[in-house]
């Protein structure tokens, strides 16, 4: 009998091989590799854990552990929604690049990627499952240079952290098996606590130790930045929820909450701050993300009842709308050659769709209403005022940084066109970029239809074994 | 007496030194910035550091360390040589030698008289706090090297962006931590997926080297 693990990881390698050898044909190694996803996904969400299934004409059971040395690799009812939401996202960000011309060894690497935060999410020793971030953050090297000669700073920043991570996890388990040998010592447990802290901070990466995003958005392709932020930010956030579930302590002795909390505020206004001043689509998107990255860390730290729904509700609804600006900022720069403001003129006349598109992924992001992101903000907002008051008015500030910063980079892209002509964004690109609007704008209306997949993922998160 | 036992028997023997000649590698490779001197500094202090964890972890396991270092160097090597002209071939013979040296690869930010002066900083920091710091299990001579090893390990992530001097001044951090786990715990997983990480680490750190060095700015007028 096949294990979940081992089809998972078999087939996601395979995909790697023939997606690579592929990479020439793009539209080809993009369809291949969202199929790939698309399919693993719908598999993963829709067979039964404990049921043995046909795949193939083998039978494969995805609860099923594979074990290797000291390793177990396993799905359990909470990582498979984790591996769901990235190979659905991945299976989105592939199409999206395709259209978007992010570069054709995006799809092998991508791949890749999905395979090495899938390995964290179901990885056994924890200690360990930080290796497996910090691997894919040495692959995403190469898709964030994507061969071009120059600056270095975005896909070095990325390397770094999760690399000084993974030693702090390694220390920290150490010390959490020394605990039992002296119950009256609570000293292990406090170092590893004070590790974990540490090494989680590293890998989450939030303010003041977001350089990676911003290098990162004016360095990668757009929707590949984005990939990045989406795959990594929910893996490692994920990884926290495992610690937390795993380690009731932690929780406890080091007040998580506090610190998720007040990192997040952090985030929040340093990402709205900078957002209303920048210059290029690219640093635009980066701290945008980075605000929207800050609204989901101040949910995170809530950690009340409500608090780990609105989060996932805020993973899911953020997944839109920073594909839907990545995408919007792809084409401009694309067909503008140039992501400058002040190059921009004239872009909203040849590429209506591609405006449109960063227009409501910004203001998405910012979490105006009719937008995919505005129920689960307005649903924060409330929470966060039960809290204090003040929370939420920064968060607001934060919101209408980035709204001022999305106005602006809009008014860059009307009047007329100077300089060489522009091509208009080919047909399928615009239904693609449709598609993004109107799922956008159909979360914004009905909410609810993301009711059921939350409430699916909530139980398993919080209440599972790791 | 196999090989295995001697290599341990000398690692015991000859710690101190191998530890002194790896901090002072180690501080070599964050100040100089002759790309070949680095290079062999970093292979020098790979091999010394498989050395010490000989000490602690099997001999096999330990001599992976030696062989990635190796590795590592061997792929910067390659990465530097396409760099070490500098990146107008042609339009560099007419400068005078210094300014040629100058503006060769690799360009650091800061000028060796800083450098050295931020060592010096670090060696009274090191003074300072190394009374104070004693990490648990490992060895007083092993929590000196990891604690002098990490210190100028950051310096050097401090100091740099340039990725060949940066990556391999994280190389000695890790290099650090690994002489504290390896201490800690001796699993064999986590010895191969430690030297695995710092092949695909050196991987990154070649080939950013190769899109930073690429790409270096033109020389400016002011500078000629």
């Amino acid at each position: 009998v096949i294990s979940g693990p081992a089809l998972l990881l078999g087939a996601l390698g395979v995909g790697v091989l023939a997606v690579y050898v592929l990479r020439r044909f793009e539209a080809l190694a993009a369809l291949v590799a969202a199929g790939l996803a698309l399919v693993l996904g719908v598999a993963l969400w829709r067979i039964p854990l404990d049921r043995l299934a046909v795949v193939g004409s083998r039978p494969v059971t995805m609860g099923q552990p594979l074990a290797w040395n000291e390793m177990t690799l396993q799905i359990t009812p909470a990582s498979r929604a984790v591996l769901v939401f990235l190979l659905g996202m991945s299976a989105a960000a592939f199409i999206l690049a395709w259209r978007g011309y992010q570069g054709r060894t995006f799809y092998p690497f991508g791949l890749a990627m999905v395979a090495l935060w899938s390995v964290s999410a179901m990885l056994l020793p924890l200690a360990l499952a930080p290796l497996g971030i910090a691997l894919a953050a040495a692959l995403a090297v190469f898709v964030i240079q994507a061969g071009r000669p120059g600056e270095v700073h975005g896909a070095w920043r990325q390397l770094l952290f999760p690399t000084l991570a993974v030693p702090l996890f390694l220390i920290a388990a150490w010390s959490i098996e020394q605990g039992p040998l002296n119950p009256d010592d609570q000293t292990p447990y406090r170092v590893a606590g004070w590790l974990l802290v540490v090494g989680f901070v590293l890998l989450l990466q939030p303010a003041p130790l977001h350089v990676a995003v911003p290098a990162v958005a004016r360095q990668a392709p757009p929707v590949v930045a984005v990939f990045l932020w989406l795959g990594g930010q929910a893996t490692v956030i994920f990884l926290l929820q495992r610690f937390l579930v795993a380690y009731p302590w932690l929780g406890e002795s080091l007040d998580s909450a506090s610190w998720l909390l007040w990192l997040g505020v952090l985030t929040i206004l340093i990402g709205g701050m900078l957002a209303a001043t920048q210059e290029r689509l690219g640093g635009l998107v980066g701290y945008a993300g980075l605000y929207d990255y800050g609204v989901l860390l101040v949910a995170l730290g809530l950690r009340s009842t409500a608090g780990l729904p609105t989060a996932v509700w805020l993973l899911l609804t953020r997944t839109v709308a920073l594909l839907t600006i990545a995408e919007g900022a792809a084409l401009i720069r694309h067909h503008m050659e140039s992501d400058r403001f002040h190059q921009l003129e004239g872009a909203a006349g040849r590429l209506p769709w591609a405006v449109a598109a960063l227009v409501i992924g910004g203001f998405g992001l910012a979490g105006m209403p009719l937008t995919a992101q505005f129920a689960s903000r307005w649903s924060l907002l409330q929470l966060l005022a039960e809290n204090d008051l003040r929370w939420s008015l920064l968060m607001l500030a934060g919101a209408g940084g980035v709204l001022i910063g999305v106005i602006r980079a809009a008014r860059a892209t009307f009047g007329p066109l100077e300089g060489s002509p522009v091509e208009r964004e080919p047909a399928l690109t615009s239904i693609l970029v449709m598609g993004l609007i109107a799922v956008s704008i159909a979360l914004g209306m009905a909410p609810q239809l993301l009711t059921g997949p939350v409430a699916a993922v909530i139980l398993p998160l919080s209440t599972f074994g790791p | 007496l196999t090989f295995g036992d001697l290599f341990r028997q000398l690692s015991l023997l000859a710690a101190l030194p191998a530890a002194l000649a790896a901090g002072f590698l180690a501080a070599v490779i964050v100040v100089v910035r002759d790309w070949r001197a680095v290079l062999l500094a970093y292979g020098l202090f790979s091999a010394l550091i498989s050395l010490l964890l000989a000490q602690v972890i099997p001999t096999e396991w330990a001599l992976l360390q030696a062989i990635t270092g190796g590795l590592v160097a061997v792929m910067l090597f390659l990465s530097a040589r396409q760099l070490r002209v500098g990146p107008a071939p042609g339009a560099d013979r007419a400068l005078p030698a210094g300014l040629r040296r100058a503006i060769a690869w690799p360009r650091l930010a800061s000028l060796p008289a800083f450098r050295l002066m931020a060592l010096a900083v670090t060696v009274v920091v090191y003074l300072s706090v190394q009374d104070a710091i004693t990490l648990p299990i490992v060895s007083p001579l092993f929590n000196d090297l990891i604690l002098w090893l990490g210190l100028i390990g950051f310096l050097g992530l401090a100091l740099h962006e340039e990725p060949l001097h940066a990556g391999l001044s994280l190389m000695v951090v890790i290099a650090s931590a690994e002489l504290l786990v390896f201490s800690l715990t001796q699993q064999r997983m986590v010895v191969g997926l430690a030297m695995a990480g710092q092949l695909i680490l050196g991987l990154d750190i070649s080939y950013l080297a190769l899109s930073h060095g690429l790409a270096l700015p033109p020389l400016r007028e002011e500078d000629g």
